[in-house]
């Protein structure tokens, strides 16, 4: 009775434990009709970033590529590109430093075209790094500070350490605290943090309390690529007919976003919650059609420069 | 002989399923390609530079140091609330509704509250800690001091045992293989929200790291610290059995005397 027992978790336990280590090798597409549309899924975030895709899904931008867009929303890139690497998207959204670390860390990921860019303008910027205390009036007087960024070694902590180091200031002594964006005017407003790096719509709401922003990611590179649309190397090599034909849709649905940003603004109401004012005022990032690999290299360096991998990642082996 | 082999099997029960469960979790992961699921190999081989090194004494430490602060403070606010509402059955009627109401609510849903008013620093994540583990201490201990036996509630009055003496020697000692199965509950459920405290707002941790290996993708790292997590529950329920056996001493001679006098 007890061997038999034992037996019996026995096979359970494999059961589930290979079931597990089966579970990422999914087909790398929905196996579809011939002739029919392609169905995708695409892992996206939802913020104002990835308007482009809402908004070339409404244009039937991708419906004349013969694909069948399924966006699936994750809290962020760290979610999305295991997932695509597994093979439960085909395509993903993520911001452009993950994809780098990704990579350098053997998830098998390709970049298929840029995600978006900054605004262009120092200045004002969709992104910036914001102070509450009037007294601190550059990013070096942050040094030894508390300072909030949405996830850990993601692209904002890397501008945050940046900004600082540009200006003087010792990077390595700032404390980074991860809070999510819709957390932070809280956070700052309470003091719990020094200090705060948002993107849009968090950023008009920061700027609506008052508080000064020191710096955005266009202080750093006013064409730096923030983020990337990304596909794993596998489905790239497999199938790259259908890789290409999203690439052609989002590239066109990239173009068609940077000159109509009015859409854009009524087209994030649709996956956000963010108020109509709110978006009619806030800064759009921009989106450009084409990676600049330039600016990959900066962030590459980065990544080395603050410790987040031990070698710098190969940013010819993303965009090849 | 016997002996011997009676350690034996003791030995073979401990290690046994853990072993086998090992050997079918390298076996199966042995030829993944996919990242996030990496085999137990690189899992392992990561695993001495990942944990043997600073990360013990800048997060681990820090983790369990919180977990013993916010778990001895359940304990003591568990057992004297619960001594105090056990005792009395107006007290009982009057506060129940209101544990049933605190109790439902999952601790971790008030990290994000607690954030705003304790702030982001250590008293929020040993405040999470106490959330979770003061439940089952306190209504095993109103339980067992409820349950206790009114012959000898009626002794204690006649020779006037009474006080510190009657809560110490009776109340307390009565109650004690209750409020240890409580306490042994709220060990583990103080493990679980002693990572769920530190995902979000920390800047060490065990939870931390695994926020860490998770955004940096450092999958085998990641499976390490999931490795970790079971020896520090493993460790800890020894640990716990041994102050058990110490304390429950006198009520296991009790039980076997009981069971050989039947």
């Amino acid at each position: 009775m007890r061997m038999r027992r034992l037996a019996a978790l026995f096979a359970g336990a494999t059961l589930v434990i290979s079931a597990a280590a089966c579970g990422g090798e999914k087909t790398p597409t929905t196996p579809t009709t011939p002739g029919g549309p392609d169905t995708v899924n695409v892992g996206v975030i939802p913020i104002v970033d990835v308007a482009p895709i809402f908004l070339g899904e409404s244009k039937g931008f991708f419906t004349e590529e013969n694909i069948d867009l399924n966006l699936d929303t994750a809290a962020g890139g760290a979610a999305i590109l295991p997932g695509v690497d597994g093979g439960t998207f085909q395509f993903g959204f993520s911001n452009a430093p993950s994809v780098l670390i990704a990579q350098t860390n053997g998830l098998d990921i390709k970049a298929i075209a840029s995600g978006n860019g900054t605004a262009g303008d120092p200045d004002n910027d969709f992104s910036g790094l914001v102070v509450k205390d009037p007294s601190i009036t550059r990013p070096a007087q942050l040094a030894g500070k508390k300072v909030a960024a949405n996830t850990q070694g993601g692209i904002v902590e890397l501008a945050i350490r940046e900004l600082v180091a540009k200006d003087g200031g010792d990077p390595n002594s700032l404390e980074i605290v991860a809070i999510g964006f819709p957390d932070m005017v809280a956070a700052l407003d309470n003091d719990q943090v020094d200090a705060i790096f948002a993107v849009e719509p968090t950023l008009s709401a920061a700027k609506a309390k008052g508080w000064s922003v020191l710096g955005s990611f266009a202080t750093i590179d006013p064409k730096m690529t923030v983020a990337l649309y990304v596909t794993s190397g596998k489905l790239a090599q497999e199938n790259p007919d259908l890789v290409a034909r999203f690439t052609r849709a989002i590239k066109k649905s990239l173009e068609y976003a940077q000159s109509h940003p009015d859409e854009v603004r009524e087209i994030v109401g649709t996956y956000t919650n963010v108020p109509a004012e709110v978006r009619a005022n806030m800064t759009l990032p921009g989106w450009p059609t084409e990676i600049d690999s330039g600016s990959l290299d900066t962030l590459a360096d980065l990544i080395v420069k603050y410790g987040v991998t031990d070698t710098r990642p190969d940013v010819s082996a993303i965009l090849s | 002989m016997k002996a011997v082999i009676t350690g034996l099997r003791r030995v073979v029960a401990l290690v046994g399923l853990p072993i086998v469960l090992l050997l079918v979790w390298w076996f199966a992961s042995a030829d993944s390609h996919t990242a996030a699921m990496p085999p137990l190999k690189r899992i392992l081989k990561v695993f001495p530079d990942t944990w043997f090194g600073e990360r013990l004494t800048d997060d681990v430490l820090p983790s369990l140091i919180r977990l013993t602060e916010g778990y001895c403070a359940a304990l003591v606010i568990g057992i004297v609330a619960g001594v105090a509402i056990g005792s009395s059955r107006t007290v009982r009627a009057f506060v129940e509704p209101v544990l049933e109401f605190l109790r439902a609510i999952p601790p971790p849903a008030l990290v994000p509250i607690l954030f705003l008013i304790a702030g982001i620093g250590d008293t929020t994540k040993i405040l999470v800690i106490i959330a979770g583990c003061v439940w089952p201490i306190l209504l095993n201990t109103v339980e067992g001091v409820r349950g206790v036996d009114p012959v000898l509630v009626d002794t204690c009055l006649t020779y006037r045992v009474s006080g510190l003496l009657r809560l110490r020697t009776f109340v307390l000692r009565s109650a004690s293989p209750q409020i240890m199965t409580g306490a042994r509950q709220a060990l583990s459920v103080g493990i679980i929200l002693m990572v769920i405290s530190e995902l979000k707002a920390s800047t060490d941790g065990l939870g931390y790291t695994f926020e860490q290996f998770q955004t940096r993708f450092q999958y085998p790292q990641m499976w390490s610290g999931v490795l970790v997590l079971g020896l520090i529950g493993v460790v800890l329920s020894l640990l716990f059995r041994f102050v058990e056996s110490r304390v429950l001493a006198w009520h296991r001679g009790q039980r076997a005397a009981e069971r050989t006098s039947l």
